[in-house]
């Protein structure tokens, strides 16, 4: 089935999939989003089930303003990276659709659902929309874009763009982009246009909220949006900023915050300051030390001291200099490289697709393997304890529980999260 | 000694140990041929480790090539390659889904307490090397010394079974270390390499 994109369009996300969901809250919320269409997850079924594609789609696909589309995939789970997308297509749009829905049964779509317990029956919803160009001219460009920091919740927004470029280079981090705050110097309407938007979106979804952009010849596309996406501190910040700005209450603000998200909030991290690059944290831990660039150099190096290894991507000829190091860092490659399984299996923290780092040998650096940040010296660590935030969070939950003992806090929470679903329960 | 000198190749610097582990000869032979290397001064060794020279690197790609030209493999090498690389995300996903684990929607270390969990994921492992076995059963008919991965691949992957659990993505013998040496290898083998 065939549903045009529209504000009015009332169907849930394991309908139309998650990524059409969104782009239709966009649209109610009166954002800019590219004309499209989303053949539904039944249809996606259907063909796997025996082979017969939707009627309409190049009728579909004559509605749209555009020649050229995109097509994307998106079922109502996430899975990211997994399946196919298709930028700029012309003619025919069945064998981009069918491309797709085949792309759901790939080896590794199929692994990835076992690991993570999604039916192999579910399929994926398509999106096609009229395809726009972040590299037109001078005043376009792509990017992501956070409604707040999502490594420390500061109320501000974050991300990256790319001028001149479409948003898969974006992604693929072949392309050194450039903070996000570079929008307001070089396109103001457009970044007065986007934090708008964020904002708009936050109270909507009353979370942190993420978007991928494109910017065409000085105008603004919005092309998905998702709420969360933050560490563990940050999750916990940004609970508590909400119910401060009464988009949440605080009881909603605990029941937020699992014992788990707790635990991770925990971890000692770097101390704010400057940064020098930002990559994923691939194995977490705070290491500082003196960068080398190859293997042999961290080798050498360690017997003066701890070293960070910094690399492009790695090779098995940099396994003894991961041995050597204290810390890893990579310009390219996710959580899923294979530096970040070594990296892992020997106990280094490590920060992987840090793209725009590029220090001189012998530097002093800190990485901090959770937040994915790398700073210069050694800004120290700020352990948990002295996260405001949190204790505010832990006396939010001691009202609930009316418990104001002095315990370990993951009891304070468990307690007042306890209390919550007794109350949920007798409602 | 080609062989030596090309196993070690793909390892980066490892102990005389591993080397033989590698290459399935024994110590003694796999020393005698590393010293005749470092006499020529292709291989050195450093703090206990065994490891090529630039010049030794420069040997090799020019000894791999005149191996693949030898066995007209040019081709085969490339379209297992291909194969290979739509192999290499699953793998990856694999070792990180056996590293970590998400609970809760955070990611925490994998603690090995859920058996069910681990032997889905020892299953899957299971299910990839058949299908890599299926590329490399051909690479090897044109260039045997690939037949190695599937002997060491495969050990591995015994030896988690048999519970030892570092041996999937965690030791210096585990099945990602050995994949990550095929994965250098093919890049050797097509004359490109890491920047």
């Amino acid at each position: 089935m065939i549903w045009r994109l529209e504000a009015a369009v009332d169907a849930p996300a394991d309908v139309i999939g998650g990524k059409a969901a969104g782009l239709v809250t966009l649209m109610r919320l009166g954002l800019p989003v590219p004309d499209g269409f989303v053949v539904s997850v039944d249809a996606c079924r259907a063909f796997l089930r025996d082979g017969n594609m939707p009627a309409g789609l190049e009728g579909a696909r004559a509605g749209l303003p555009t020649e050229a589309v995109s097509v994307r995939s998106g079922a109502a789970v996430s899975m990211p990276g997994m399946m196919a997308t298709l930028l700029d297509v012309r003619g025919s749009v069945a064998p981009a659709v069918r491309e797709i829905f085949g792309s759901w049964n790939t080896d590794r779509a199929r692994t990835y659902r076992t690991l993570h317990g999604i039916p192999h029956d579910l399929g994926t919803a398509v999106v096609v929309q009229a395809m726009v160009y972040g590299d037109r001219d001078e005043h376009s460009g792509s990017g992501v874009a956070f409604s707040r920091d999502p490594t420390t919740g500061a109320p501000e927004p974050y991300g990256d763009v790319l001028f001149g470029h479409r948003g898969d280079d974006v992604v693929s981090g072949r392309s050194a982009t450039l903070p996000l705050t570079a929008l307001a110097d070089q396109e103001p309407t457009v970044w007065s246009a986007l934090t708008d938007a964020l904002s708009l979106l936050e109270k909507h979804f009353r979370e942190a909220c993420h978007v991928e952009f494109t910017v065409e010849s000085g105008r603004l596309w919005l092309l998905q949006v998702r709420p969360g996406g933050l560490t563990a501190r940050a999750a916990v910040r940004v609970a508590v900023d909400l119910a401060d700005d009464g988009l949440i209450d605080r009881r909603e603000a605990v029941r937020r915050i699992t014992s788990q998200c707790l635990r991770a909030a925990a971890v000692p991290r770097m101390l704010g300051g400057e940064r020098l690059a930002r990559g994923r944290g691939a194995s977490p831990g705070v290491a500082t030390g003196r960068v080398a660039l190859s293997a042999d150099r961290a080798v050498r190096m360690a017997s003066d001291g701890p070293v960070i290894l910094v690399r492009p991507e790695t090779s098995p000829s940099d396994l003894h200099g991961f041995a050597a190091a204290t810390g890893i860092v990579t310009n390219r490659g996710g959580l899923a490289s294979h530096a970040a399984v070594v990296a892992r299996s020997m106990g280094r923290p490590a920060v992987v697709g840090a793209a725009d780092l590029r220090p001189a040998e012998g530097t002093l650096i800190t990485i901090d393997g959770t937040s994915g940040e790398v700073a210069p010296g050694n800004p120290g660590l700020t352990p948990a304890v002295a996260d405001p935030h949190l204790h505010r969070l832990l006396s939010w939950a001691d009202d609930i529980s009316g418990d104001r003992s002095p315990r370990p806090g993951e009891q304070r929470l468990t307690a007042a999260r306890a209390q919550l679903q007794r109350q949920a329960n007798n409602d | 000694m080609t062989e030596v000198l090309h196993v070690l190749r793909c390892m980066g610097f490892a102990e005389l140990s591993r080397v033989a582990d590698a290459a399935g000869v024994d110590e003694a032979e796999v020393e005698s041929a590393l010293i005749d290397l470092a006499v020529d001064g292709w291989v050195t060794r450093e703090m206990g480790a065994w490891g090529l020279t630039a010049a030794g690197r420069a040997e090799d790609l020019r000894r791999t090539a005149a191996e693949v030209e030898a066995a007209g493999a040019k081709g085969v090498v490339e379209s297992a390659y291909e194969r290979f690389l739509v192999l290499n995300p699953e793998l990856l996903d694999l070792c990180s889904a056996w590293q970590l684990r998400a609970v809760e929607g955070v990611a925490v270390p994998n603690d090995h307490r859920d058996i069910a969990y681990d032997e889905r994921v020892l299953e899957l492992f299971g299910d990839l090397d058949g299908r890599v076995n299926i590329v490399l059963d051909e690479l090897a008919k044109a260039l045997p010394r690939f037949g190695r991965y599937q002997v060491r691949l495969r050990g591995a992957l015994d030896r988690a079974r048999g519970g030892a659990l570092e041996e999937l993505a965690d030791s210096l013998t585990s099945y990602h270390v050995v994949w990550f040496q095929l994965h250098e290898d093919l890049l050797v083998t097509l004359g490109q390499s890491r920047t």
